[in-house]
């Protein structure tokens, strides 16, 4: 996937009747309500020609008659097609909107089950908007397109079919005038859709870019102001909206040229009528209603044809979205249970990384790992520590079978994990990030994240345990106190600590930690450090350790560099090799001293 | 300034009426009489429209009907033509006019926002929310182009065909017209009840939409929380809860639209079905010609249905007037003078610099500086030491005029600051954040970002190389053309900061301050990063905001502040020998170092 994919806003190529048959797919567990819509759709247009029909009658048979009784009857008739007309109006508006719905909440369903499936490989190579727009905004391009689409392509069809038969009854040759215009109005209206469509889409891109622009002159005020860029940025702003003015523009004069041209052409058709149709009056061949219901035919032809043209534009973006939406459903997981893996019923034990090796697919294929190997004993507590980028993220990705070794084995109490469901082993670790991450919700919710039978007594222990509930017992509503999107109404450390509290609920048996750099006030800290003293007890534990405390607290500490061990031991051992930790260790201990009293300042 | 003007052709700013359609009147400077024409056109479009049909009801009666034919046939049928003609042409002429004038009102307001948001005061961009300033910037101007594009022209165009037709039918027969009107009433006012009760209905569905998004949102974002608690089963159940919700919120908007259409159909059909009956019994006895009666059912179709669409478009107007106002009151704010100053020097800055009781205080606030007193002589380092909330930030914010001193004196090369423009100030002092931005562009473009003329590959290469920086960049495959930001590498906090400081260099300003550039970057870069900053420092007045003193030992001056107020000042020499503040400080400092000293021999 390359970064063009994620800028393709359309549909570009020629349109694949596979992708066509799979979309309408999602419409066959309503097949019974298509019909019935289609069928209330079908009637309401048939009610349209008929009354045109019937002002024909009414012309012909009460009005150059003279009777005032029969023109009461056809009237009564035109009242009965208006009744019948209304409830098929309702009958396809509901159903047609409802399956229209229905179908939109089962793309969307579907999709959020295909991405729970979906491994960590393919979200850092997938922007989250991507898939967002994927979600939100394709899916329901292609509801709209299997029902309003139908609706509109249908209705258009019919009005026109049965427009022409009419005429055809009433006089063939005249019809047929029509019937030799009437694809002339098409393929132009077609022709201007798709020009329209292109101006449309570079205004879209446009606009996209212009909404960036505000952004970045929002949260880039300080730089721009301080470098000067004002002019200079409002040229560049300029760059981007002229053109889209220019897009836009004929764009719209486009369309306003788009419905005379049509109209014109629909005129010459009314013309023929007239030029043919008079002599006809007079030798009695077509009456008076007769002219005028092929008027009022010909004059209301040109909606169907701009509908059916639209649709066909839709149709277009629709099928766009629906190769999108089926790349992201035919994405399979990256990984996968072997055909025969069991669930080990407990992954305590020892772990091992055997020769491992491995590189991210997106990059440029260098090893972040290589030839790695390590054995940890069950209850032994680990720290990573070494420069950013190293592997050391890389290493815990590996052990939460986010990823799979390219090379080498990762054993598990002697057994390849691999050979164990996926979903046994991530739902015994235990995992608190960098970057805690919280959903919206109360601090309840948030909680039970860890154990969803948990009890509020549970709870509460889990809290303590983890010294969150004093804060949460200060919020005003406890434990139903709502977090915000993403937890944004909590401060860093307060989600730290309920991260923490969520992952001594889970009870695992394995706990993985990735420490926070960004820093909080000490007391939070010693609460912190006092909750993963918790998760660290017992458990075997792999921690990317940045403050002195955890490092010097570990078992054992790894030292790596670009991908390998380059040192490993106990604090005291490493600090006499005078090596790369020994280096770390006293900037470290320099940079949080100086933090501390910076604190007390 | 004259580019300025020409991208900015009118300033919407000088639009400060109290009345809202004043200044959409304002808005519509110099397309003003493009949009009368296009209503005019509009007019000219139904009058034609109106007159084919009439010409037809004359066909009719008199070819068809009394078989008197003076006129030859072709003459009425290129008349027709004709007609039809100058109906689309009209109808191009109004559509293509009014959303030329809509397309140009919005780049025009576009413009105006871009450029008055940038040049609004940081007192504002301190208070404003960005995601709500962006949605005035977008969905709001494009509320405000639709505004002129569909609805405006499009009540003109409804007004026309009723008028136009409601008096071609009046001329047929008063009554016969008249007959018209008795659902008109009643099909607006149920239109406009529908429209506007549907739309608190829309924003119920809406805002269950946005709770939607945002669920997926979190989980796309959060989803290695999610495998790591191999909650995957639980999302997608609270997934569909809500998303179920939508769909049964859904549906209840759609059973209020299936009502509506069929039940203003079922009005408009009876509408029709009465005035067939009044005109067939208007011609059965002789009232109206049959002609008329023809031209009449076609007529009749463009009073009634029109009226329909009136509710949907008041709503939507009244929608885009409030989205005006939204827009309107972002013009309110002031913009900060860039240019404006009483004093033009026609030479680079010094850096000598001198504060003289300066004092500072956000409006309805305390002071936040008080009294500060210091001078630094031209390419001397000045270093800032304090607490946060002391008052070091604020000091630096004065310097490029970010903030105004509310009393006191600060003299560059011995001119008042304030009778200084911004522009110049702002050109010869360069600032390094403390957390650097870097825009989503090439690396090459974010370090000539600063400045305005061209500048070589060489010249930057060679400002990457001063900030070391260079090696970093030529290994990325793309080297200098790599993008920054969400579609292109990830840089680390090191990295960035010295690609800023790089944008510094290029700028080559006089005065320099450095925002505690080194605290958001981790041990391991942070030497790198020192030797960089040297190279930037040297012969210009420096100012550095610090809190670890080994970074400002070799300054010319420390100012220790605290409380908004200067406490102590000297060199290193000078404060670490006098009791107070500094001398605490660097006594911790010293202690951290026996500190590490006793913990590498004990262990």
């Amino acid at each position: 996937m390359t970064e063009n994919f994620f800028d393709e806003e359309d549909f570009q190529g020629k349109v694949d009747r596979n992708t066509i048959k799979r979309i309408f797919q999602f419409a066959i567990p309503y097949r019974k309500w298509f019909f019935a819509f289609i069928c209330f759709t079908l009637l309401t247009t048939l009610m349209d020609s008929v009354q045109v029909i019937l002002n024909k009658f009414l012309i012909d048979q009460a009005i150059l008659a003279g009777s005032k009784s029969e023109a009461l009857r056809i009237v009564r008739y035109y009242g009965v097609t208006i009744l019948v007309q209304a409830v098929s109006v309702f009958g396809f508006v509901y159903i047609a909107g409802m399956i229209g719905e229905r179908i939109w909440y089962d793309l969307r369903q579907k999709m959020f089950m295909h991405l729970q499936k979906l491994s960590l490989s393919y979200f850092s190579v997938t922007p989250v908007g991507w898939i967002m727009s994927r979600v939100n905004s394709d899916s329901y391009r292609i509801s709209d397109l299997v029902t309003w689409g139908l609706v509109d392509s249908s209705f258009s069809i019919v009005n026109i079919l049965v427009s022409i038969g009419f005429m055809m009854a009433i006089n063939w040759q005249m019809a047929l005038i029509v019937l030799a215009i009437t694809p002339i109005m098409i393929y132009t209206a077609w022709q201007f859709r798709l020009r329209i469509l292109k101006e449309y889409r570079n205004v879209r891109r446009l606009n996209s870019k212009v909404t960036g622009s505000f952004n970045e002159n929002i949260s880039g005020i300080r730089v721009i102001k301080g470098l000067l860029r004002e002019q200079e940025n409002l040229r560049e702003f300029n760059e981007l909206t002229s053109p889209m003015f220019q897009s836009a523009y004929r764009a719209a004069r486009l369309n306003a040229l788009f419905l005379p041209c049509i109209q014109i052409l629909s005129s010459v058709a009314l013309v023929s009528i007239i030029l043919l149709g008079h002599k006809k009056v007079d030798s009695g061949i077509i009456t008076i209603g007769g002219i005028q219901a092929f008027i009022n035919y010909v004059t209301s032809m040109l909606w169907p044809v701009q509908d059916l043209a639209r649709v066909y534009g839709e149709m277009q973006q629709s099928i766009a979205s629906g190769e999108r939406i089926f790349k992201l459903l035919d994405t399979e997981p990256a990984i996968t249970n072997i055909a025969n893996a069991v669930d080990p019923q407990s992954i305590a034990g020892d772990i091992e990384f055997d020769h491992v090796s491995f590189y991210y697919d997106d990059g440029d294929g260098t090893p972040v790992l290589e030839d790695f190997s390590l054995k940890v004993k069950q209850g032994e507590v680990i720290a990573l520590v070494g420069s950013t980028g190293g592997g050391k993220s890389t290493i815990v990705n590996l052990l939460c079978r986010f990823y799979e070794p390219k090379k080498g084995v990762i054993r598990i109490n002697g057994n390849d994990y691999r050979r164990y469901k996926m979903e046994s082993i991530q739902s015994r670790i235990g995992m608190v990030l960098q970057v805690p991450h919280l959903f919206s919700g109360t601090i309840r919710d948030n909680l039970q994240y860890g154990n969803l039978n948990a009890t509020d007594e549970q709870l509460r222990q889990a809290a303590k345990a983890a010294g969150a509930d004093d804060f949460i017992q200060r919020l005003p509503n406890g434990y139903d106190e709502q977090v915000g999107e993403n937890g944004n109404l909590l401060s860093v450390g307060q989600k730290q600590l309920i991260s923490l509290a969520r992952a001594i609920l889970a009870n695992p048996e394995l706990f993985i930690m990735d420490e926070a750099t960004s820093s909080v006030d000490t007391v939070t800290e010693n609460l912190i450090q006092k909750g993963m003293e918790q998760l660290m007890n017992g458990r075997t534990s792999f921690i990317i350790a940045h403050r002195l405390s955890t490092i010097k607290r570990a078992d054992r500490i790894i030292v790596i560099e670009d991908g390998r061990i380059i040192e490993e031991g106990t604090h005291n051992g490493l600090l006499k090799q005078k090596g790369k930790y020994y280096h770390l260790y006293t900037q470290q201990f320099r940079q949080e001293k100086e933090k501390d009293y910076a604190l007390q300042l | 300034m004259t580019s300025t003007d020409k991208i900015i052709d009118y300033d919407l700013t000088s639009a400060r009426s109290q009345n809202k359609l004043v200044n959409l009147w304002y808005c519509m400077s110099g397309y003003r009489m493009r949009y009368l024409f296009a209503i005019l056109s509009q007019g000219f479009s139904t009058v034609c429209k109106t007159s084919v049909y009439l010409l037809l009801s004359w066909f009719i009666d008199n070819w068809l009907i009394l078989k008197v034919r003076t006129v030859p046939i072709l003459m009425i049928v290129g008349a027709l033509i004709l007609l039809a003609a100058l109906e689309g042409t009209f109808s191009f002429f109004a559509n293509s006019t009014a959303n030329y004038t809509a397309e140009r009102i919005a780049l025009r307001i576009r413009n105006n926002l871009f450029n008055h948001i940038q040049r609004l005061t940081f007192a504002y961009h301190a208070k404003v929310d960005t995601g709500d300033l962006i949605q005035r910037s977008t969905s709001d101007v494009d509320a405000i182009r639709r505004f002129f594009s569909e609805e405006a022209i499009g009540v003109g165009r409804i007004l026309f065909l009723f008028t136009i037709n409601f008096t071609a039918i009046y001329r047929i027969h008063p009554t016969l017209a008249f007959s018209t009107l008795i659902i008109v009433p009643f099909v607006f006012l149920i239109a406009l009840g529908f429209f506007r009760s549907i739309s608190k209905k829309y924003d119920l569905y809406q805002n269950q939409d946005a709770v939607i998004s945002t669920m997926l949102q979190e989980n796309l974002t959060g989803i290695r929380v999610v495998k790591a608690f191999a909650r995957q089963d639980y999302e997608i159940q609270k997934y569909d809860q809500e998303n179920w919700k939508k769909y049964q919120l859904g549906k209840r908007l759609l059973r209020m639209e299936a009502f509506f259409w069929p039940s203003t159909d079922l009005l408009c059909g009876a509408q029709m079905a009465v005035s067939f009956i009044i005109g067939a019994f208007f011609t059965i006895d002789g009232k109206i010609s049959v002609g008329n009666y023809v031209a009449f059912l076609s007529l009749i179709i463009w009073i009634i249905w029109p009226i329909r669409n009136m509710g949907r478009l008041i709503v939507h107007m009244s929608r885009a007037l409030i989205s005006f106002q939204r827009v309107m009151d972002v013009f309110k704010e002031d913009q900060e003078q860039l240019e404006k100053g009483s004093v033009i020097p026609d030479k680079e800055p010094q850096g000598s610099i001198t504060f003289e009781n300066v004092c500072f205080a956000y409006q309805s606030e305390d002071g936040i500086l008080k009294d500060i007193s210091f001078s630094v002589k031209p390419g001397q380092v000045v270093a800032i030491i304090g607490s946060t909330g002391s008052g070091k930030s604020t000091l630096m914010n004065l310097l490029p005029r970010f903030y105004e001193y509310s009393s006191g004196s600060i003299k560059i090369d011995g001119i008042e600051l304030n009778q200084l423009p911004r522009s110049y100030l702002r050109k010869y002092i360069g600032i390094v954040e403390q957390e650097p931005f870097l825009f989503s562009r090439t690396i090459g473009e974010n370090i000539a970002y600063g400045v305005s003329e061209k500048k070589t590959l060489t010249e930057i290469e060679e400002a990457a190389r001063a900030a070391s920086v260079h090696e970093n960049i030529r290994s990325f495959s793309k080297g200098y053309d790599t993008m920054v930001g969400e579609r292109g590498v990830t840089l680390s906090g090191g990295q960035k900061q010295r690609i800023a400081i790089a944008r510094t260099l290029l700028k080559n300003p006089r005065i320099l301050i450095m925002d505690d550039a080194t605290s958001s970057v981790d041990a391991d870069t942070e030497s790198d990063i020192q030797a960089s900053l040297k190279n930037l420092m040297l012969n210009r007045t420096t100012f550095i905001i610090a809190h670890r003193i080994q970074t400002i030992q070799d300054a010319d001056l420390i100012l220790v502040m605290d409380q908004g107020r200067i406490i102590q000042s000297g060199t290193h020499q000078e404060l670490s020998n006098q009791e107070g503040l500094y001398q605490k400080i660097f006594k911790i400092q010293t202690r951290i170092e026996e500190e590490l000293e006793k913990e590498m021999c004990c262990d």
